[in-house]
């Protein structure tokens, strides 16, 4: 992208690899030592790790750029302060509110909000039960002598159990095709913009706009297809439908940290901005010299005037005034006046 | 029975205006329309070309129409909102009649035409035909204003029937009838490109015609100079060569020492005075006396800067003078656009290249409006009622007996006069809200509750309509096809693009049909707009404004055919008098001796401020159509009050300190906007609003002799600072026009 | 990007001096389809008290754009034609940095929406080898979209700069300012 961003980062690539040790390790103890690991789900396994590692090292690299690096500390530095407990609550708040009900696009738009939030929804609840059975930390077991009775072991440890064929046992196996469906009305919904809205058509590409969508379908469709196999077919068609729900499944993982998906990561800092914004206005406004109107904080425009210099701009003006001091009205008034001036010495306003 | 059925604020609930929003992401359809329809704006005689997005019957959007060739796409912020009054909730959709202590209920057509022509017979039965008038408006097509006049004359048989050009440019068309005989723009806005010197006159055409800004910009880029005589730095004074900050009133008094000046040095074109021209003698004899001195006296602007703008003009070889509203609404109206010819006819800068001048007409089809006889003296192609010629023409034309033909009727402040007297009793409206747009309105209101039937066809219930009986549901500018013929005298096409919603109908079908029930539907039967047309042209054949030789197929090939255009072969006149045959009795253009006087109201220690008022960007007139669009409502939502600081801090007025102005017709209250634009003598308000925040309140109903047009632009007033300031819930609430 | 027709013959350029502050811009700005009826080009009056002087900013469209630097999220992005583009919606965490850091004021936050907006120059239309809303109404042509030869030729007196010095910072853009004959930058000192 922009100025800091080398090929390979060493920082990031020793996070990188530690994170995806720490996986591992997990793996092994809440599979207990790959006993409960389901070595069907190996390739799957693969894939997540190097998600993992691809995540952990974009997401370390990103967070070196000097403007993230700053919010970063400055959230941890807000969060941690006198005030954590109501910043602790208001982040919690928001959490629900903008992660996981994503109510914040509503604003941008009513169906747009519905499409991302079927397709979110499907996504995270399909990630919680995914993983933790790639991970081995949940399997499914049939109780010793009792071939009616389900139990489920969460790390190796008993955590429920029901008897096959009542609804919670309907519910539980049949999960993922939940989330398909949810992913996949969603995904329609957004495909949908994207075909009729012009401003849409116009700015959108394949990689960043559709191939996502586009995955996310194929992913609940041959999913679903493994379910209709066993359900309906007997199971004939298994291994076709086992083999392309993976390969598309592994696709996803691979491309995970590079791609679109990578935003679902990157949203947990809107928390911090809305953090630091509030911390901010605690500790006062920023006054415009031209409109003589509060603007932004003043912890805002002093960590800007040190971020743009970090990024190697120098924004000072004569007399001690830096351009960011100005609010955006501000800096378009200063333009045009001295615009008028240049025009004004050249003798005429008019050319 | 005309007064208000139920308090205002119940028929602004259910009326409006309401402040309309497209939907976020535009209306359905804008991103595939079924199809675009190329028409104009309606909110200016630029009548700007523009495409309309057309999706099931319904206005989605637009789409600049980048071939129209006056302004290639440009629009202004009406323009561009200009499609949000399609889809509006207040919009009539079916024919409503007063009920008192409910306010207004729907009825069928068959019921409101039948009550409306029984009360119109009855009433004319009673007090003579004479004593029901109508009042028209020159936002309308050149059909519709060519069938009102027929309709009044003939299925009404009133002589009462005028029209809102009488509050537009009424002054221009006399002012030009006597010097040129003929009333038109003398050039269309192609010679401003290399004209060396401007004159804007009284025209803040930075925000009432923001298009034709460009053409002056262009003429800068070559070289023009710029002379904006106003009391106001409007935005197109700011960066101008010279800005003349004229007292308002004092117009004839500037141009006179003018044209002192160019006689003073010579900078006359004598071969065009001797050959073309009359009055010159006694034009100049007029002004001998009227030195820098006495102009700066009377005009309140520095003699420096009047010597500046008289040399530019007088050593000039190419110019272009341009006046509108601020120097024609006043009691020297006439005059002072003559004072204007006069200096146009002295260096005889007319009829050739890049040597222009023209009004600028402010209403949608302000030139084609006021040609073809819904005006109480005329008739089709600007003929003249009280001549017998003219009459017989016309009589044979509409299949009429001339004795039948009605003479010249009352102008319409004279109407509104004559209501108080009891000679007029009950009115026909169409596209006219004079409760906003007439000078001293609380008198008009008086008025209108005077009548003893009154009907209003309109598609929103404007302020003046709240007072009627039975108020018809009528088309908008985008329902119904037709011409209009822009400022600059080019006839264009307006398309329909979609048909009235619901019960709503065209204006044209509801003239026809009341015409019917008056007994004269053989004299109306029109299967289509173009039919009109083609009766117009012959009508007006002959005429000064000659349309025989426009048709609708060749106003649609060549985007537009500036008339006169006498015949079918005939490419039409975009600059006229390049023969040099003025269309006066001689032949010659006339100078007319123009004496200055002072305005009807000058300013005394009781009202020692001097007020004028005008218009801003975002709105159209008195608002009916514009005051219901919600951003062009949020861009200035009420009348502020201009003051210059100083004039301020004799007041103790500071900024959004809430004013009380009064006159000698009544007082309103104006937020103050202190700012240095404006002269330190003058206060400025804007006019689009009505009731409480009506500024024509204050304003004198006193007319020029001559054209009839109100004194709008200049009263006495005083200042009274009240102990508050402007309010959210004014700037919130102003638009509805409560009471 | 997609399909486009991008004409890249075709510039911007802004005469803030012919502004004469009527909003047609900001009206015509919010029927661009990729702003979904918000207005993202700003109008207003430099100092009302004393002078009618109105400004009119669109994005410039800065070489190395600042907003895109100081952004925490990366997601402003710059395409080949020069084009900065309005916040990648998926990205965008609404912090304001760019709206704060841009010199010349142009990106807007959508407070509850908790995204940046800004003018990408109408990318709907330059990509369809029309010309952008603004510059395509603007009456007073303050905004024009054309070729360099058309607007040297119509404005002798004028000359198009692209760079602006704030204090010490140069700043390049791909939009024009047009100054007076002889002018290579626009000084804000």
């Amino acid at each position: 992208m922009y100025r800091l961003f080398k090929t390979l980062n060493r920082t990031a690539f020793i996070k990188a690899l530690v994170a995806s040790v720490v996986v591992v390790v997990l793996v092994l103890i809440g599979s207990r030592n790959l006993q409960n690991f389901d070595a069907a789900l190996f390739a799957y396994l693969v894939g997540t790790v190097f998600a993992v590692f691809g995540i952990a090292y974009r997401y370390s690299v990103w967070l070196q750029r000097p403007p993230t690096r700053l919010y970063w500390q400055r959230s941890m530095q807000f969060l941690f302060s006198s005030m954590i407990f109501p910043y602790l609550f208001r982040s919690i708040k928001l959490f629900f509110r903008n992660i996981v009900g994503q109510r914040f696009i509503a604003y941008r738009s009513g169906t747009r909000w519905i499409g991302h939030f079927l397709m979110a929804t499907g996504c995270m609840l399909a990630f919680a039960i995914t993983i933790p059975l790639t991970f081995g930390w949940i399997n499914f077991e049939l109780k010793p002598g009792d071939d009616l009775t389900y139990f489920a072991k969460v790390f190796g440890f008993e955590a429920f159990s029901f008897s096959l064929g009542s609804p919670i046992a309907f519910i539980t196996f049949h999960g993922l095709v939940w989330c398909s469906i949810l992913v996949t009305i969603g995904a329609a919904i957004m495909m949908k913009r994207r075909l009729t809205n012009g401003g849409l058509i116009a700015t959108q590409t394949f990689s960043d706009d559709w191939l996502p969508l586009i995955l996310l379908i194929a992913i609940s469709i041959t999913g679903l297809g493994i379910s209709y196999d066993y359900t309906f077919l007997e199971g004939r068609t298994y291994q076709f439908m086992a083999v392309t729900h993976a390969i598309v499944v592994i696709l996803f993982l691979v491309w995970l940290p590079f791609g679109k998906f990578f935003h679902i990561f990157q949203r947990v800092a809107q928390l911090g901005a809305n953090l630091y914004k509030k911390e901010g206005m605690r500790r006062g406004m920023a006054v415009c010299p031209h409109t003589k109107q509060e603007f932004a904080t003043r912890t805002h425009i002093e960590d800007l005037k040190k971020v743009t210099e970090d990024l190697g701009f120098d924004y000072n003006r004569k007399e001690g005034i830096n351009h960011m001091d100005l609010s955006p009205e501000g800096k378009r008034s200063a333009l045009a006046k001295a615009h008028f001036e240049a025009r004004k010495k050249s003798g005429k306003f008019f050319g | 029975m005309a007064k208000l059925p139920v308090s205002v604020d119940k028929i602004i609930a259910e009326y409006g205006p309401h402040k309309a929003y497209p939907p976020q992401g535009g209306f359905y359809g804008t991103n595939e329309p079924d199809k675009l329809v190329k028409t104009h704006c309606c909110y200016c005689g630029m009548q700007c070309g523009i495409q309309l997005k057309v999706k099931d019957n319904k206005i989605a959007g637009f789409e600049p129409w980048m071939e129209f060739p006056f302004n290639e796409g440009r629009l202004c912020p009406k323009g561009v909102q200009r499609y949000m009054q399609n889809n509006h909730p207040d919009r009539l959709l079916s024919p409503i009649q007063r009920v008192e202590g409910k306010g207004f209920e729907p009825l069928g057509w068959d019921q409101a035409m039948d009550r409306t022509v029984s009360e119109i017979k009855r009433i004319q039965k009673s007090y003579g035909n004479d004593s029901f008038a109508m009042l028209s408006g020159v936002s309308l097509t050149n059909e519709k204003s060519y069938m009102i006049g027929k309709f009044a004359r003939i299925a009404l048989k009133t002589a009462n029937l005028d029209y809102n050009g009488r509050l537009c440019m009424v002054s221009a068309g006399g002012g030009n009838k006597k010097a040129f005989g003929l009333d038109r723009s003398s050039n269309s806005w192609a010679d401003l490109a290399h004209a060396e010197v401007i004159i804007v006159a009284g025209a803040n055409i930075s925000e009432t015609f923001p298009t034709l800004t460009h053409y002056i910009w262009q003429a800068r880029d070559n070289g023009a100079k710029l002379i904006v005589v106003d009391p106001r730095m409007i935005p197109l004074a700011r960066t101008a060569d010279v800005h003349l900050p004229i007292r308002p009133g004092g117009d004839s008094a500037l141009f006179g020492a003018m044209l002192k000046i160019l006689v003073d040095n010579d900078w006359l074109d004598h071969d065009f005075i001797d050959q073309y021209t009359s009055g010159f003698e006694a034009t100049i004899e007029a002004v001998k006396d009227y030195d820098l001195d006495w102009a700066e006296e009377q005009t309140g602007i520095s003699k420096d800067l009047i010597l500046e703008a008289a040399t530019l003009w007088g050593k000039a070889k190419t110019s272009f003078l341009m006046h509108a509203r601020g120097i024609e609404h006043h009691t020297k109206g006439v005059e002072n656009v003559l004072s204007c010819i006069n200096l146009v006819l002295a260096t005889g800068r007319i009829g050739k290249p890049y040597c222009g001048y023209g009004t600028i007409t402010g209403q949608g089809n302000g030139q084609g409006g006021r040609e073809h006889g819904h005006k109480c003296d005329q008739l089709p192609g600007n003929r003249d009622i009280t001549n017998p010629e003219h009459r017989k023409y016309i009589s044979e034309v509409w299949g009429i007996n001339e004795k039948d033909m009605p003479g010249k009727g009352l102008t319409a402040y004279e109407q509104i006069e004559a209501i108080h007297r009891g000679e007029i009793k009950g009115l026909i409206s169409i596209c006219f809200n004079p409760l906003v747009s007439l000078p001293n309105n609380n008198y008009v209101r008086e008025a209108l509750e005077k009548l003893e039937f009154y009907v209003c066809m309109d598609t929103f219930l404007c302020e003046t309509a709240r007072y009627a009986d039975i108020v018809l549901a009528g088309s908008l500018h985008e329902e119904e096809e037709g011409t209009v013929t822009t400022a600059e005298g080019r006839v264009v096409k307006i398309n329909a693009a979609i048909t009235p919603p619901n019960n709503a109908r065209r204006d044209g079908d509801i003239i026809m049909e009341l015409a019917a029930r008056l007994g004269e539907g053989d004299k109306f039967s029109y299967p289509t707009s173009e039919d009109i047309f083609n009766e117009l042209r012959v009508a007006s054949k002959g005429g000064t404004a000659d349309y025989y030789g426009i048709t609708y197929k060749k106003v649609e090939e060549n985007m537009g055919v500036f008339w006169p255009c006498p015949s079918l072969d005939h490419p039409g006149t975009p600059r006229l008098w390049e023969d040099r045959k003025f269309r006066t009795p001689d032949g010659k253009a006339h100078f007319n001796p123009v004496a200055y006087r002072p305005a009807s109201e000058v300013t005394d220690d009781e009202f020692p401020v001097v007020m004028t008022t005008g218009r801003v960007v975002s709105q159209y007139l008195s608002g009916t159509q514009t005051r219901r669009i919600g951003k062009l409502v949020d861009q200035y939502p009420e009348p502020l009050l201009e003051v210059h600081p100083k004039l301020a801090l004799k007041y103790g007025i500071e900024d959004h300190d809430l004013i009380r102005v009064k006159t000698r017709r009544g007082e309103a209250e104006f937020p103050a906007h202190v700012v240095e634009t404006i002269r330190e003598d003058t206060v400025f308000i804007p006019y689009h609003w009505g009731g409480k925040f009506s500024i024509n309140q204050l304003t004198i109903g006193h007319l020029d002799p001559i054209s009839k047009i109100p004194e709008f632009k200049v009263c006495a007033c005083q200042l009274y600072k009240t102990d508050r300031k402007g309010s959210d819930k004014r700037t919130k609430t102003a638009y509805q026009s409560s009471l | 990007m997609p399909e486009t027709n991008y004409n890249q013959e075709m510039a911007f350029f802004v005469d803030m001096q012919r502004c004469i502050g009527c909003h047609a811009c900001e009206m015509a700005c919010a029927e661009c389809e990729t702003n979904g009826q918000e207005s993202m080009i700003h109008v207003h009056y430099v100092d009302r008290a004393v002078s009618t002087q109105t400004t009119v900013q669109v994005c410039m469209h800065c070489e190395d754009p600042t907003c895109a630097n100081v952004c925490p999220a990366d997601a402003i992005h710059q395409d080949d034609f020069g084009v900065v583009h309005s916040a990648d919606t998926s990205r965008c965490i609404g912090c304001s940095n760019c709206v704060l850091a841009c010199p010349f004021g142009v990106p807007k936050k959508k407070e509850q929406a908790e995204l940046m907006m800004k003018c990408n120059m109408c990318y709907d239309r330059t990509s369809a080898g029309k010309k952008p809303m603004c510059a395509t109404v603007c009456p007073s042509q303050a905004l024009y979209y054309g070729t360099r030869e058309e607007i040297e030729r119509m404005r002798p007196d004028s000359v198009p700069v692209n760079s602006f010095l704030f204090g010490k910072q140069e700043v390049n853009t791909k939009v024009n300012i047009m100054m007076p004959k002889g002018t290579h930058q626009l000084i804000i000192e």
